[in-house]
């Protein structure tokens, strides 16, 4: 796989009503932009993306990767109250912030930065699908610098996991960054895999045929059943397991977040963190931080 | 392909030949406004009605126009299970929620709030549908969505990351668009016509496109992907700089991706939303990229609408399907230059055979992607 560095990594996991007010708080101690007519979302998405290069100059040429499972759903339903319950036209801004991708541009406007700009979802593997999206773009030399991040509101977020797993979670706004390079120069980690496979066997039997693993920590995303996970800590026997939903909470973007902890929290260990959606297609990244 | 010109290929290209549209009108009913808005609607039969449309009418557009794309490629059932999807949408399923209103006591927000699975959950029923084991990816970046669907798709293929890609492009009709595209006082009042002097925004249109991508020409005329670019302009959440720059280096670095120059290009087909900032900004970047030597430029969106998040694969099929019968499709609506533009689409068909072409989209959110295509020999 193209090489992909890691130089620095956030994870900004707000409570279940967060209020704007606050993150807008948060947001004024990495930027001085006045952010008007911005949602949750929007503020979400900039504050943790700001968390995680702080201190760092970006390249003009800088892409920016937000994945999602919900995006900006929640503005999406205040708008269609104003057209169907107050019967009349909804406010321009308000209209224009139910596309997503909105929050990616305030992101690369406030940062200066005028590179790629992409946003992906894919049912409980969008920041590993944008991932894949990255390293293709590494490899074909489209993009040298990237910001790739996933965040998700609390509110939407229960959803689409409640129908697929008994496991009850604390649900939490989640903003998880990481700020990827093709250099190693500086960087704090670096992904050593990035897998997909279309059912557990032929993840299990991936692990297993890797033969002597390095893995130190091994995490699981919120799919993942006990006797999967135990399946595969038995095949890896690793030192310890993140078990960064139960200590943390669950947003749709919980993998984003799980990463950006892994590496702000354990310094000179490899990371496996395995996830499944809900067709039981998996997906493996292997982290190592330095 | 279905859009409001039928929904077979040869009568989509044949109206596209005879510059044929069929645009209707549609009030506000909702906010009560005293007017009505032109909107290009599917419409294959009565149950095409806007009022009678259900969650099923969604996915039978749906899987109706993916069905006709594996057909048309001639795809056994091995290579659609393990095919990939790419999908591509401004509205994703808002319109499902908006039909399951009308027939519930619940507001649309709660029946939202309760039920949505997220941007995924269209690429997840295709996959359902069809039983297909590959990956999906869902893309939301507005009026590029498909495009963008389009391009990662092309690149994963061309890593050799996978083999096959299906890529669809979907919008329906939706009041959360049309009112919101009313709130912005971007839709025109009659008539699409973009660069024309006295353009006055953008008409609405829904359609489902689907097309199937693969590392090797299946048919002679297949149209190869040579290389793609997407930039964010930070100017404006809702608009280009005018200068263009952004723009015409989002086109430029296409070019550089796909190993040519500009003089190869014979044909343009512009995103030409007929909205006053697009179309001087479009303009602007076309004169940055090619100077003087600026190739034939044709818009669509006059045949089938702005189709938003949908236009990346629809304006493609369109444009590729009229190529492959020998015409790139002229401008219909065109009639007055615009001296600041100092552009003329084409007005009438220009005959076509093999070569190079430049595909534009732009969207909300500074979104430029470019495409380059080709139906040229495979190249060495």
């Amino acid at each position: 796989m193209s090489e992909m560095y890691i130089h620095s990594a956030s994870s900004f996991i707000g409570g279940e009503n967060t209020d704007p007010i606050f993150l807008k708080e948060k947001l004024s101690s990495y930027t001085e932009e006045n952010f008007r007519r911005v949602n949750r979302f929007i503020l979400l998405t900039l504050l943790g993306a700001r968390q995680c290069v702080h201190n760092h100059v970006l390249d003009f040429d800088t892409a920016i990767y937000l994945t999602t499972e919900h995006g900006n759903l929640g503005e999406t339903a205040s708008v269609l109250d104003e057209i169907y319950t107050a019967g009349s036209l909804p406010k321009p801004f308000g209209f224009i912030n139910t596309m997503s991708n909105t929050a990616a541009f305030y992101l690369a406007r406030n940062l200066g930065v005028r590179g790629r700009n992409i946003m992906v979802s894919s049912q409980h593997l969008s920041f590993e699908r944008g991932l894949e999206l990255l390293q293709v773009d590494f490899a074909l030399g489209a993009t040298e610098n990237a910001l790739i991040g996933g965040v998700d509101e609390a509110l939407l977020s229960r959803i689409a996991l409640e129908e697929q797993t008994d496991r009850v979670f604390k649900m939490v706004n989640g903003s998880g960054w990481l700020y990827v390079k093709s250099v190693k120069d500086g960087a704090c980690g670096e992904f050593s895999e990035i897998r997909s496979f279309s059912d557990g066997h032929a993840c299990i039997k991936w692990i297993t045929e890797r033969g002597k693993s390095n893995v130190d920590v091994v995490s699981f995303g919120a799919l993942i059943d006990a006797d999967e996970a135990a399946a595969m800590k038995e095949i890896l026997h690793p030192l310890a397991e993140f078990d960064y939903l139960c200590d943390y909470g669950y947003s749709g973007s919980a993998t984003a977040c799980g990463l950006g902890l892994f590496i702000m929290l354990f310094h000179g260990k490899t990371l496996l963190h395995i996830n499944r959606d809900q067709r039981g297609h998996f997906a493996v990244i292997e982290v190592d931080r330095y | 392909m279905i859009c409001s010109l039928g929904d077979s290929l040869e009568e989509i290209v044949d109206a596209v030949r005879h510059k044929r549209i069929r645009l209707e009108r549609v009030p506000f009913t909702l906010a009560s406004l005293p007017y009505t808005k032109p909107y290009y609607l599917i419409e294959r039969n009565v149950t095409d009605k806007l009022h009678n449309r259900s969650e099923a009418y969604f996915y039978e557009v749906l899987f109706s126009a993916v069905s006709r794309a594996f057909l048309d490629a001639g795809l056994d059932r091995t290579e659609i299970r393990d095919m990939n999807v790419f999908f591509g949408s401004t509205s994703m399923d808002v319109p499902v929620f908006e039909g399951s209103h009308r027939k519930s006591s619940s507001t649309v927000s709660g029946i939202f709030l309760r039920s949505s699975y997220g941007y995924g959950k269209i690429a997840g029923a295709i996959v359902e549908r069809f039983g297909i084991r590959g990956n999906c990816y869902s893309f939301a970046t507005a009026c590029t969505s498909s495009a963008n669907a389009l391009l990662y798709a092309a690149a994963m293929i061309e890593e050799g990351l996978i083999e096959r890609a299906l890529v669809v492009g979907y919008d329906l009709f939706n009041n959360l668009g049309f009112y919101g595209f009313e709130a912005l006082k971007s839709i025109a009042e009659t008539d699409y016509r973009p660069f024309d002097r006295t353009r006055d925004g953008l008409i609405l249109g829904e359609a489902c496109g689907a097309v199937i991508l693969e590392g090797k020409r299946r048919k002679t005329g297949d149209f190869m992907h040579l290389g793609g670019a997407n930039l964010c302009d930070t100017y404006s959440v809702t608009s280009h700089d005018e200068e263009g720059f952004a723009v015409a280096e989002t086109m430029n670095r296409a070019l550089r991706q796909a190993g040519i120059l500009p003089g190869d290009i014979c044909a343009v087909k512009a995103h030409a939303t007929g909205t006053e900032n697009n179309d001087r900004t479009e303009c602007a970047a076309m004169r940055v990229t090619f100077g003087c030597e600026m190739p034939p430029v044709t818009c669509l969106k006059p045949f089938i609408g702005h189709t938003v998040g949908a236009c990346g694969v629809n304006e493609l099929i369109l444009f590729t399907e009229s190529v492959k019968t020998g015409f790139v499709p002229s401008t219909p609506g065109f009639r007055e230059v615009d001296d600041k533009l100092n552009l003329t689409p084409l007005t009438e068909n220009m005959e076509a055979g093999e070569g190079i072409f430049m595909l534009n989209y732009f969207g909300f959110g500074g979104n430029c992607t470019t495409l380059i295509i080709s139906n040229k020999g495979d190249r060495e």
